[in-house]
């Protein structure tokens, strides 16, 4: 796929005829140097933008050329995300975040309680369950967000820089949670600078100026 | 789902207490306004509704045509009511009702003042004026029978029951309550406290069949199958049927109820409006106070758009559509509007008895309607609607990609819709500023006018009772207690018209000449009493010159209609009586101070008589003038009360509608202007808050604390002006068509809207200069940090 930024002066190619194949149940690692197209590869993939040509398939279904509506259908029901700096929501408690993508399912309110309980409990963090974000630390926001990013059991876990705002010790943690996932069948790409992350997954994707360059294959 | 906005929404309230206060208050201010003026339409629109036959009553009117204009009124023959009944068999009945009148009530000790209207028996019974007893049949059949209101009967027997008691009217006949009625209420056009029979009036030879005379007013009601059309044509010609020295064009019509109030403005026999376009007027003025408040809304909204920009990104990542999102943000402005209707409602029910007072009503909330909570909840949803759905929209659109790596950024572009909504608050402001200041302008003028008399220290007494019978005994005493320096009797009050007619005879006259003239009466000493200026002849004084009893004195404008090169001792023929010229003075303002006077003549003491003018002495106390007086008017008229007014103080009240627009105007430019610097504040604190990392950067670099201050100002400053320039040609076209209504008005001058310019940048420049400078002292080192 390729994937072209205008404006008025510059063009910018972020994805140059770009080839990626995915398997389910893989973790796939995407690294390269800052601006090589890493994060708009991630975004394309998450249905959150789309390729100017091409074709992604997923699932075997083409939906480059979906809507927003059918982007946002599929992504809620398929896709979780985990961000660089979290994302949580301020005004919202640790319970009210992870329960988000529920709600956007219309999962009854008894069925989100206890899938969200089950979720907070899994990732340890249940006793902050009604402690706003800005009362947690780096570490714990991350879990929240990696829980907001499972509660509604998704197919694919994009994580974008995951452990970039935590200290080791905390990254080392969001790392084995998204392992752990991954060895319980969810399919997960994550975009690191870090080669210790990175060699979490089965795959590295090494990318440059908006092509993949090298595959490792992580043994 | 919508717990969770709801959650979210209350806690962004609490969180950003200073944009919700602003929100808020801006808001409830807004509807509050709104509300006001809406009751105040409301109260318009619904006059005179409670009448169940109200869609089938309708007035005769005049249709004729004087100095080659047609000419529309409603004062008609007393006579008519008789033919029109005969006549055209569409109506089902025909009702007279005569001016309302004071009259001295006496029961027993107790006596007071009250406004009666004398009325045709079958009055009730095309009214609906409901009688707590008495049938609206019979309670107007006896000649000496009378129905009082409830609040009347109160005032006169107590808790007693009030029908049977003999009521003396003004200490000569008595009077048996037959019936009472329900209060009438205020949104009505008559203004009565009791009833009396039109037989009354006619045994005191009140009554006449002539034509000529239009002094009542002539109601119909029509059959129920029966069509305006078909009546009318029957009504049409039915003056000059019976009157064959009239003009054969004269033509008369039927004016429905409906329209009585808010319509009723004729030119040149069409129908122009009147009070709807007052209605028409608040309705906008209300409109745009609302959108005012929602504009700040809109503007503060989207101004910290970048602060909602990360949990809409977050959302629409997990799954939320456009649609989800415009709900909850539109839920949100509800939520707040919900807020600010309920202050609104607090305010309105707190500023009521004010606003009443200004506007001359009794308006009240309607608490105990379900008609009135429903169309609060619409009017809470509109508000809600109007103000959140630009930044629902605004905010939904933000693509995650963008918000979530931070790179949605305000836009500095040269037109924007924040900008666009700021420059539409200040225009409307600045709008309602330049007609402040005209209408106050006028009011001015006309004040200002030269009235052609000397209003100081006179008073008037109505000549009621044994008044007349004892005139000159009263004015003897007066004057040699040395109370007052002149004493006149005259036919009105000199600040009213009361009298005019088209019908003087002189020679030389055009009989096509139907100048309308006032008339008014006098018996000697007016031009003492009241410093009218003589230009030619004298005053009357009977003792001099007994003929002056069938004297006339003229002013300027009439001695010009009548065209006589030596108006001295011509004749001119009123009412069957010659009268004599004896003197021409200069015009006075009898009438409207925005309107030319008159044609007029003043009739010696042959003519009729209903007021006594005192000239207080000047070197004596008022206080102990007005004391001494009472005392002389007791002994000669003991069963009246000493009830008196100042000429000035009634001359002033000509300008009460004005001054009430112009205090209305004043008053919704304040709020305009409160509402809108609200917005202004919010908006410059944002600003103030975007630009930190420059205004640090500028800092460093060298700048000055004042040349920071002015950053902010300069690009609000530049929006006031934009408004200055949209706002002064809608201003003066406004206010052109305003004065357009007084023949007597000011020019509208260039400096008026420099006025109102500079005003505003003042206005403006105060509230966003806090906000500038505590941004420009602020350490740019700890800014910079924070960045």
């Amino acid at each position: 796929m390729e994937k072209i930024y205008r404006t008025e002066e510059v063009e910018t190619v972020a994805l140059n005829k770009l080839n990626l194949d995915v398997k389910e149940g893989e973790f796939v690692a995407v690294m390269g140097p800052s601006g090589c197209g890493k994060s708009t590869l991630l975004n394309i993939l998450g249905l959150l933008d789309e390729p100017d040509s091409g074709s992604f398939l997923f699932n075997g279904i083409e939906v480059a050329k979906y809507n927003e509506r059918k982007r946002a259908d599929l992504r809620k029901r398929n896709i979780g995300f985990v961000f660089q700096s979290f994302n949580l929501i301020d005004e919202l408690t640790v319970f009210e975040n992870v329960e988000l993508p529920l709600i956007y399912l219309g999962v009854t309110a008894a069925d989100r309680k206890t899938r969200v309980e089950d979720v907070l409990d899994k990732m340890q963090i249940m006793h902050r369950r009604n402690h706003y974000p800005q009362q947690l630390s780096g570490g714990q926001q991350q879990r929240v967000a990696v829980a907001r990013a499972v509660v509604n059991k998704p197919k694919l876990i994009l994580a974008d820089e995951p452990t970039g705002n935590l200290d080791s010790s905390n990254g080392n943690e969001v790392m084995q949670l998204l392992t752990d996932l991954n060895e319980q069948g969810t399919t997960i790409i994550m975009v690191t600078h870090s080669e210790h992350d990175a060699r979490y997954s089965h795959r590295i994707v090494r990318m440059l100026d908006g092509q993949t360059v090298l595959e490792n294959i992580m043994v | 789902m919508f717990r969770n906005y709801f959650k979210i929404a209350v806690r962004n309230l609490l969180r950003h207490k200073g944009f919700s206060f602003i929100n808020i208050s801006g808001l409830a201010v807004g509807m509050a306004s709104a509300v006001l003026i809406i009751l105040w339409i409301l109260s318009e629109v619904h006059y005179d509704d409670f009448h169940e036959k109200k869609a089938r009553i309708y007035q005769v009117w005049n249709k004729a045509t004087f100095s080659g204009k047609l000419q529309c009124w409603n004062t008609t023959p007393k006579v008519l009511a008789k033919y029109v009944q005969q006549d055209v068999p569409e109506i089902e009945q025909a009702t007279r009702a005569e001016w309302p009148n004071n009259y001295l009530l006496t029961y027993l000790e107790k006596r007071l003042k009250s406004q009666g209207n004398i009325v045709d028996s079958n009055f009730l019974q095309v009214f609906s004026f409901p009688l707590l007893q008495g049938n609206p049949k019979s309670v107007l059949m006896d000649m000496h029978s009378m129905v009082v209101t409830e609040t009347l009967a109160k005032k006169l027997f107590g808790d007693d029951n009030p029908v049977g008691k003999i009521v003396k009217l003004d200490n000569k006949e008595n009077f048996t309550v037959t019936g009472v009625l329900k209060d009438i209420p205020t949104n009505t056009r008559f203004k009565f406290e009791f009833l009396l029979p039109w037989s009354y009036l006619r045994r005191n030879g009140n009554d006449d069949e002539y034509w000529g005379n239009n002094s009542v007013s002539n109601f119909v009601l029509l059959k129920e199958n029966a069509t305006i059309d078909a009546a009318n044509n029957k009504i049409k010609k039915i003056k000059v049927r019976y009157d064959k020295t009239e003009d054969p064009s004269w033509e008369m019509f039927l004016y429905p109820m409906s329209r009585w109030r808010l319509y009723g403005n004729f030119t040149n026999g069409v129908e122009e409006g009147g009070r709807i376009t007052f209605v028409q007027l608040f309705g906008i003025i209300a409109a745009f106070i609302l959108l005012i408040a929602c504009i700040n809304f809109m503007n503060l909204s989207t101004a910290r758009s970048e602060k909602r920009a990360r949990e809409v990104g977050i959302r629409k990542v997990v799954g939320a559509r456009k649609g989800a999102l415009v709900v909850q943000f539109i839920g949100e402005s509800i939520l707040l509007s919900l807020i600010a209707g309920v202050i609104a409602l607090l305010l309105v029910q707190v500023s009521l008895p004010g606003f009443n007072s200004l506007t001359d009503k009794k308006l009240s909330i309607p608490y105990g309607s379900w008609e009135f909570w429903l169309a609060s909840l619409a009017f809470v949803l509109l508000t809600g609607l109007v103000a959140g759905s630009y930044p629902a929209f605004f905010l939904s659109s933000f693509r995650p990609v963008k918000v979530l790596k931070g790179t949605i950024k305000t836009t500095n572009a040269f037109i924007t819709p924040r900008k666009v909504l700021v420059v539409l608050q200040f225009t409307f402001a600045i709008i309602l500023i330049i007609c402040t200041i005209i209408v106050k302008q006028q009011i001015d003028y006309a004040r200002d006018r030269e009235t052609g008399y000397n209003k100081n220290n006179l008073v008037y007494h109505f000549l009621d009772g044994d008044l007349d019978k004892n005139y000159q005994l009263v004015k003897t005493e007066l004057l040699s207690s040395g109370i007052a320096t002149s004493v006149t009797k005259t036919s009105a009050p000199l600040t009213q018209g009361w009298s005019d007619s088209w019908g003087f005879q002189w020679e030389g006259k055009d009989p096509n000449d139907k100048t309308d003239f006032d008339r008014f009466c006098s018996d000697e000493g007016l031009a003492k009493t009241a410093g009218l200026q003589f230009v030619a002849g004298r005053d009357f004084n009977l003792q001099q010159f007994p003929t002056d009893s069938t004297g006339i004195i003229i002013n300027e404008s009439a001695a010009k209609v009548m065209n006589f090169k030596d108006p001295l001792g011509q004749i001119v023929k009123d009412n069957g009586i010659d009268w004599h010229i004896v003197g021409v003075i200069k015009d006075f303002i009898l009438q409207s101070p925005f309107y030319p006077t008159k044609p007029m003549v003043i009739e010696g003491s042959k003519g009729f008589f209903n007021c006594i003018h005192i000239k207080l002495n000047e070197a004596r106390s008022t206080a102990d003038n007005l004391a001494k007086a009472e005392a002389i008017f007791k002994k000669y008229n003991p069963e009246f009360p000493f009830i008196y007014k100042f000429v000035d103080e009634e001359y002033a009240k000509k300008f009460d509608n004005e001054k009430r627009t112009a205090t209305l105007a004043a008053l919704f430019a304040a709020l305009t202007i409160f509402i809108s610097c609200l917005g202004l504040f919010g908006l410059a604190a944002y600003m103030a808050e975007n630009r930190v990392k420059e205004i640090g950067i500028r800092k460093v670099l060298g700048a000055s604390v004042g040349g920071i201050t002015t950053l902010p100002s300069k690009d609000f400053l530049k929006l006031v002006i934009v408004s200055i320039l949209i706002a002064s040609p809608i201003a003066w076209w406004a206010m052109y068509k305003w004065l357009q209504d007084y023949p007597y008005r000011v020019e509208i001058r260039w400096w008026v809207f420099v006025a109102a310019g500079l005003t505003s940048i003042l206005i403006a420049i105060g509230t966003v200069s806090y906000q500038s400078v505590r941004a420009a002292i602020a350490n740019p080192v700890k800014n910079l940090r924070s960045e």
